[in-house]
């Protein structure tokens, strides 16, 4: 499923994906800036591919997918995955793809109204993630919002000639911050 | 053969259509792995895992004993078995399991194989009306050699075998 329009502060809304947005997602992926901390990439890169995202994302009832948009342009994505509607928990993620971005607290914002929206309106018990360790703007995004490390996983994978490690942090509603 | 809460909740009924339907589903996954668990001819029970996708790790979803079968040692044997295979043969390096907090069989199970604790997550599973934590755990391949080193299938090869 796409989540609804969310509208936050400095310009940042979740707003749900279109076509257009996953066609986004392939030339944001493929620039070293943005994949930094991911593990292993590969997989088909095609815009059929996308287009078949796209109607499988919409069809699947355990996740909310949106895209991040910054003053009215598409900047990134967030969601909750693999949700299990009986323990009420899921997996997030997020990932801005426009690297010339980054440090405008763009990401801060989107898990924050994510976060928020898991608890208010989703009415979910617990949100988890996996966060690769060397990724300290992306672990404080989450940490804001109500994140506390749960564990981590050393040697996940092996990137650039070094292991890299894997944080895992989970939230709960009572976890989240106080709203002024 | 019976099992005990060994799924989450299903949205068909659980009836053996239902199970027969999941295996032949699983069985066509390219990075899943099932086996049936027999003892002396008789199934008691089943256990699946998935290769992670660049095939260096391994994920034990499953390791279920018939309940009639408690107690017996199946589920320890059968899980040494399983990881003889996943180091000896595939020769992958990590191995993970995810262990609801109150399963004391299977704690002691990966206790004795030598898996350390390198997550817990609160209130994960929801069952009888409360939450329960949840246990994410590793066993290397550098844990396999040091304690079950002596568990090869066949002796090492002698020195001369291949001159």
């Amino acid at each position: 499923m796409f989540g609804p329009r969310v509208d936050g502060r400095n310009g940042v809304s979740l707003v749900p994906s279109t076509l257009e947005h996953f066609k986004l997602h392939l030339p944001w992926m493929l620039q070293p800036e943005v994949g930094r901390f991911w593990g292993p990439r590969f997989g088909e890169m095609t815009t059929e591919r996308q287009e078949e995202r796209f109607k499988k994302t919409g069809e699947d009832q355990t996740q909310f997918m949106w895209t991040i948009s910054y003053h009215d342009e598409p900047v990134g994505f967030t969601g909750i995955f693999d949700i299990d509607w009986v323990r009420r928990d899921g997996e997030s993620g997020i990932f801005i793809g426009r690297h010339d971005l980054f440090g405008r607290g763009i990401a801060s914002e989107a898990v924050r109204l994510r976060t928020r929206f898991a608890w208010q309106e989703l009415r979910l018990h617990r949100v988890h993630n996996w966060i690769a360790h060397a990724n300290r703007g992306s672990r404080r995004a989450n940490e804001k919002s109500g994140y506390t490390q749960m564990g981590l996983f050393e040697r996940s994978y092996f990137r650039s000639g070094e292991w890299y490690d894997e944080w895992l942090g989970e939230a709960f509603p009572h976890t989240f911050p106080e709203e002024g | 053969m019976r099992v005990r809460r060994a799924h989450g909740v299903w949205h068909e009924p659980a009836m053996p259509a239902t199970w027969k339907e999941w295996f032949k589903e699983t069985a066509k996954e390219k990075q899943a792995v099932l086996w049936s668990i027999d003892a002396d001819g008789t199934l008691v029970g089943f256990a699946l895992a998935h290769l992670w996708s660049m095939g260096n790790g391994f994920d034990i979803n499953q390791l279920v004993i018939d309940p009639d079968r408690w107690r017996l040692g199946f589920g320890f044997d059968a899980a040494l078995a399983l990881h003889r295979f996943v180091f000896d043969y595939l020769d992958l390096r990590v191995m993970t399991a995810d262990v609801r907090a109150d399963n004391a069989a299977a704690k002691r199970i990966a206790d004795r194989l030598g898996y350390t604790e390198f997550a817990h997550g609160h209130e994960v599973h929801y069952r009888d009306g409360a939450y329960v934590d949840e246990l994410k755990l590793r066993m290397d391949k550098e844990t396999w050699l040091e304690r079950w080193s002596s568990e090869r299938e066949y002796p090492p090869l002698a020195a001369d075998a291949t001159r």
